[in-house]
């Protein structure tokens, strides 16, 4: 299948050499390599492509926003690097795992061990407390109780919910409830943390706290993160921006070049 | 156990109490309404039968035309003496059977009077209170303890028609059609159905039946050809060929499997409910890693822990209804009959509870991305 992002950034004038970070949309050595993935629904005349040969590297340490209206095929791509959906075709690599390669079981163990996620509407398990919570995702690595308890307590200082540990999500506010999943995105400790929209379900305000809080546990952890957003308001605490339209992957610079 | 399972299900079970309660609830109304039904179905059986099973007898013969029936049946003292030397046969002896009143200290009682050759064969083996009249004694009686209720006690005189016996001892487990027994002699049976049965005045060697003690190996048919005439049944046998009894047993049981069948049915609508109603929960759950077969043991758990308790509340709740029912419904509340209905309520919630499982397995993980907004 053709790419037009590839091939239009291979075509750049000067593009001899190793091309900078912020041109090349694939990187070798990069933690997250997505090449040429494909999701196509449906067969024959009824087929709809959600995704088109989208490709795109993301480095370690790195916090990007991926920006689209509903229905650009963004949560479609996100899913696919999380090892949720199946790509059509294409390769992603986290470090140097194969995610399209894995088996069933062995993604819920990549998800697991490797993946932290943060959902739209927190998703905590309402009859756990916060800290459970954490400690929940930390029993599918079988983390060492002691170890996964002295964890747990410790992110939820830093994230400033200490007093709240005991607490049931429905005991905490909306901004409180999406700590606790940025939390337990990172309670395991993994290469990757994707995240779905996370001010879908606050106010501006607190949307800016949970997003500058998620930047500042990525950064300070060195680990990669991908945010899902429609919201140009908040790409500003993002590194760098990949936009997305009807199924099209296009990188943009610098966030300030979306702020017109 | 501390992996996502046991996470799960005990932080759903000691905080949706509310929901859980629910269930467990309508569990234990299953299980005591099955256990009630249950102590019945036990009650009449042991209630019709005691006087067959709780005897040294391992068969007993009838003539050919009484179809098991130790009151139907009509035999001859001297048939005994046939049987007893017939292949298999320890030793053999009359057996007498008479249904009538009879006056005790407070009045008028209920009483199934067998007469046999105490000691020998037929004779009460639950003797719970001083002693069987010894053989060849006249004029005593052994009773069902049940007839302690009418106000019988060691030494009491009972009286059929103008036959009176002194009461020596006390058996239990005993009764005959629901009827109390009398275990006396041959002798002091027939005065007393002289007594009432003129009709029969005329027989005085007249028997009902024939007590065996037979060998583990004897063959039955063999040992009724030794007298032309004659049907040769073991003790089990003859309990279930009392009228009404096997039909009794059979129908209650199919009420008690059918109810049973509730259950299962009950603890399947629950979880489905409540897979239904959690599924954008274990969407994200799978999505965080979780696999189907801890969200399934989860659901396992849980209704395990549901039946356990249903049964657990259950009982007591029947337990203590049985102390409240009046002494004249025939129920009785045994040890492995409470066993079997908790075996049967524990896989009736598992296979339940099974039923989501399929449904659980159907939850994609990646609806828990991308959402409604």
């Amino acid at each position: 299948m053709n790419d037009p992002v590839v091939e239009a950034t291979d075509s750049a004038p000067g593009g001899d050499g190793p091309s900078p970070v912020s041109d090349a949309p694939l990187h070798p050595g990069a933690l997250l390599q997505v090449r040429d993935v494909s999701k196509v629904y449906g067969s024959g005349h009824t087929a709809v492509t959600a995704l088109d040969a989208a490709t795109m590297s993301v480095e370690q340490g790195e916090f990007v926003a991926l920006l689209g209206p509903s229905g650009s095929g963004k949560t479609t791509l996100i899913s696919i690097i999380g090892g949720l959906l199946a790509a059509t075709s294409g390769t992603v690599t986290v470090g140097d795992v194969d995610v399209t390669q894995l088996s069933k079981r062995d993604l819920t163990r990549f998800r697991a061990e490797q993946v932290g996620f943060v959902f739209q509407s927190a998703n905590l398990v309402p009859f756990l407390t916060a800290r459970e919570n954490l400690l929940y995702v930390a029993t599918l690595v079988k983390t060492p109780k002691k170890a996964a308890q002295q964890r747990a307590d410790q992110l939820l200082e830093e994230l400033g919910l200490a007093d709240r540990a005991k607490n049931l999500p429905e005991q905490l506010s909306g901004g409180e409830r999406q700590r606790v999943a940025i939390g337990r995105a990172l309670m395991n400790d993994p290469d990757l943390v994707l995240v779905d929209e996370p001010t879908a379900a606050l106010d501006t305000a607190l949307g800016r706290q949970v997003v500058q809080l998620l930047r500042r546990e990525i950064k300070d952890r060195g680990k990669t993160g991908i945010m899902v957003t429609h919201d140009l308001r908040m790409v500003e605490y993002t590194d760098r921006v990949f936009e997305i339209l009807d199924g099209h992957l296009t990188h943009v610079e610098e966030p300030s070049a979306l702020q017109h | 156990m501390s992996g996502p399972a046991a996470l799960l299900s005990r932080g759903e079970l000691t905080r949706s109490k509310g929901r859980f309660g629910a269930v467990v609830g309508a569990l234990a109304l299953i299980v005591f309404l099955v256990l009630v039904l249950g102590a019945l179905a036990d009650g009449l059986f042991y209630g019709a039968t005691g006087a067959v099973r709780s005897t040294n007898a391992t068969a007993y013969a009838f003539s050919d035309d009484a179809e098991g029936s130790l009151i139907r049946s009509r035999l001859d003292e001297t048939d005994v003496a046939a049987f007893a030397g017939a292949p298999g046969v320890e030793s053999a002896g009359p057996v007498g059977v008479l249904l009538t009143g009879g006056t005790g200290p407070e009045g008028d009682i209920d009483l199934a009077v067998f007469g046999l050759e105490v000691g020998g064969p037929g004779s009460p083996t639950t003797l719970t209170e001083g002693r069987l009249p010894a053989a060849g004694e006249t004029g005593t009686a052994a009773v069902d303890t049940r007839l302690q209720d009418a106000g019988v006690t060691l030494g009491s005189k009972v009286f059929v028609g103008d036959v009176g016996v002194e009461v020596v001892g006390f058996v239990s487990d005993a009764s005959y059609q629901l009827q109390p027994t009398m275990w006396t002699s041959v002798a002091d049976w027939r005065a007393m159905r002289d007594a009432v049965r003129p009709e029969l005045r005329g027989q005085p060697t007249a028997i009902n039946a024939v007590a065996l003690i037979t060998t583990p190996d004897a063959d039955l048919s063999a040992i009724a050809a030794a007298l032309p005439g004659t049907t040769v049944l073991t003790a089990e046998a003859v309990g279930l060929a009392i009228p009404g009894v096997e039909q009794q047993s059979s129908t209650l049981n199919s009420i008690i499997y059918t109810t049973l069948a509730v259950a299962a049915l009950v603890v399947a609508l629950f979880f489905a409910l409540l897979v239904l109603e959690k599924r954008e929960l274990f969407a994200a759950l799978k999505a965080l890693g979780t696999s189907t077969a801890a969200l399934g043991r989860t659901v396992l758990v849980q209704a395990v822990v549901a039946s356990v308790l249903g049964v657990i509340i259950g009982a007591i709740v029947a337990r203590l209804f049985g102390l409240i029912i009046p002494a004249t419904v025939p129920t009785l509340f045994r040890t492995d009959t409470l066993i079997q209905i908790a075996v049967f309520t524990l896989v009736a919630g598992i296979v339940g509870a099974a039923f989501s499982l399929r449904r659980l397995a159907r939850i994609d993980p990646a609806t828990a991305i991308g959402g409604t907004l």
